[in-house]
């Protein structure tokens, strides 16, 4: 299931990139190849040779319209860098930012920039002709450049992760050889012992699952993601198929991905920060919403199990 | 009532580390545990798990940023659209629902620019803030789990998670409309 999922995921992505870049290229969506008009008083009045200028360059809403089809437009402005080589000709680097038309940032982001796109400039009877280097293959490129940008960041994720899980498990070892751990993983068994009876109860990974839903619940993101690992330790070790799931690891990961909040941190911190009048007004909407879920989510996980292609005897260790 | 409840959150919130941290190791120093010894001997299992995930965690990750750069969830969108307005969901929300299980990044942005646009008090600002918080990237925690023990077959972990993920969906939009008052 992953494996095709996995797949699916990169090849409905590569084929939808190919496909909008030859809309593009027969819409012409970019209007490669035709200059642009635009007009400064300011730039009419001081452009001598050799000048370097700072000036904003008015682009109407009809020469918008004559370059990107299907575009709703409205009149442009940019702060733009001028160098003028000659006083008829010169250079442009047109600011791009996120009250630039959308057509316009993608253009930047195409060309390399997202900040700036330049344009040769040429002074005309009125106004002045503006010309940008051809722009193709924006979704290709955007990801080729996504695919090897989040290849680093998935690393950064990992070893940035070696710290916090050394700090969680360091305190979490303390508690199992003071007994902590099986102490309070006693308390809950009555739940455990239906949620996951092929794991004997008093086993170490109760108590480190127990750790990881309770601080899941509490919204503390970073302790919950050490106790789940360590609590996939100790389930591997219950395993009699390497590479292969258990019914108890699969349980258990629809307790994690559908967790029951208490506090949803972030979406809190989220809507105080967008102004909220009432930031913590989805606590209990959440709690419901997420209680519903991971009640559904365990129930899913042991029908799921019984389904001909997932189940346990016809998969195969690798 | 309400106000007191959610004074106790925020407080619990902020204790929960400490809390922890102080519980565990001072009932551990009365148990006569030699704290930093032990201690230490646990963080070192930190570094292998961690490097253990990376594999994991690139390819996964890889094939959801194509996924997204390509803007294939437009896509989807337009597809699921005519369901969901069938269904009375707010369609605002739909990249939400999509983007959720995909990429814990992502699905933020897509929050916060949707409470830009409709406000964070607005029906659709609530339903997509419950939505983030009651669910976890279903994705990230696959890679990130089973990676961590060099689980391959993940049997039906997928599909129990995305459709745990579809109900929570349903879920918020639910509870949102009968609380908040449609």
């Amino acid at each position: 299931m992953l494996n095709h999922i996995w797949l699916a995921l990169i090849v409905i992505g590569i084929l939808t990139a190919a496909g909008r870049d030859i809309h593009d290229a027969v819409q012409n969506s970019y209007g490669n190849g035709i200059p642009w008009r635009s007009y400064s008083v300011e730039l009419d009045s001081v452009a001598t040779a050799g000048s370097v200028l700072s000036v904003s360059l008015r682009v109407p809403a009809e020469e918008i319209d004559a370059h990107f089809p299907g575009v709703e437009a409205s009149e442009a402005l940019f702060t733009s860098r001028i160098m003028m080589q000659s006083s008829r000709e010169g250079s442009a680097a047109l600011r791009i930012d996120a009250s630039s038309p959308e057509r316009f940032r993608t253009m930047a982001k195409a060309l390399g920039n997202e900040d700036e796109i330049m344009a040769r400039i040429r002074r005309l009877d009125d106004g002045w002709e503006l010309r940008f280097e051809n722009v193709s293959l924006v979704y290709l490129k955007s990801v080729t450049n996504a695919a090897f940008e989040i290849a680093g960041t998935a690393v950064s994720i990992a070893i940035g992760l070696i710290g916090i899980m050394a700090m969680w498990l360091g305190v979490m070892r303390v508690a199992e050889q003071a007994g902590l751990i099986t102490r309070l993983a006693g308390l809950v068994r009555p739940l455990t012992r239906r949620i996951f009876p092929d794991v004997p109860q008093d086993h170490p990974a109760i108590g480190s699952m127990i750790m990881n839903i309770s601080a899941n619940m509490l919204g503390l993101g970073n302790a919950a993601t050490p106790f789940g690992l360590k609590a996939m330790e100790e389930l591997n070790k219950l395993n009699s198929k390497s590479g292969v799931a258990t019914d108890a690891m699969v349980t258990f990961l629809a307790l994690n991905t559908s967790c029951v909040t208490l506090i949803p941190a972030t979406a809190i911190a989220v809507r105080a920060a967008a102004g909220s009048a009432d930031p913590a007004i989805i606590i209990g909407t959440s709690f419901l919403a997420s209680l519903t879920a991971t009640i559904c989510a365990v129930v899913l996980s042991k029908l799921l199990s019984r389904v001909r292609m997932f189940r346990w005897d016809r998969s195969e260790a690798t | 009532m309400m106000e007191t409840l959610r004074t106790i959150v925020s407080i619990l919130s902020v204790l929960a580390v400490p809390a922890f941290m102080l519980f565990f190791l001072v009932y551990g120093a009365f148990r006569k545990v030699k704290v930093y010894e032990v201690a230490v001997e646990g963080a070192k299992e930190g570094f292998q798990i961690a490097v253990r995930i990376i594999p994991y965690l690139v390819l996964m990750l890889v094939s959801i940023a194509i996924f997204r750069a390509s803007g294939a969830m437009d896509v989807f969108i337009a597809m699921f659209s005519p369901i969901t307005d069938a269904l009375g969901i707010p369609g605002e929300s739909l990249p939400m629902a999509i983007m959720r299980p995909l990429s814990g990044s992502g699905s933020l942005g897509v929050m916060a620019e949707i409470m830009k646009t409709h406000g964070p008090d607005s029906m659709v600002g609530i339903l997509v803030s419950t939505l983030y918080g009651s669910t976890e990237t279903t994705f990230y925690v696959l890679a990130v789990y089973f990676g961590s023990v060099g689980i391959r077959n993940t049997r039906h972990a997928l599909p129990t998670g995305l459709l745990a993920d579809f109900i929570a969906f349903i879920a918020a939009v639910v509870f949102v409309t009968l609380l908040m008052g449609g």
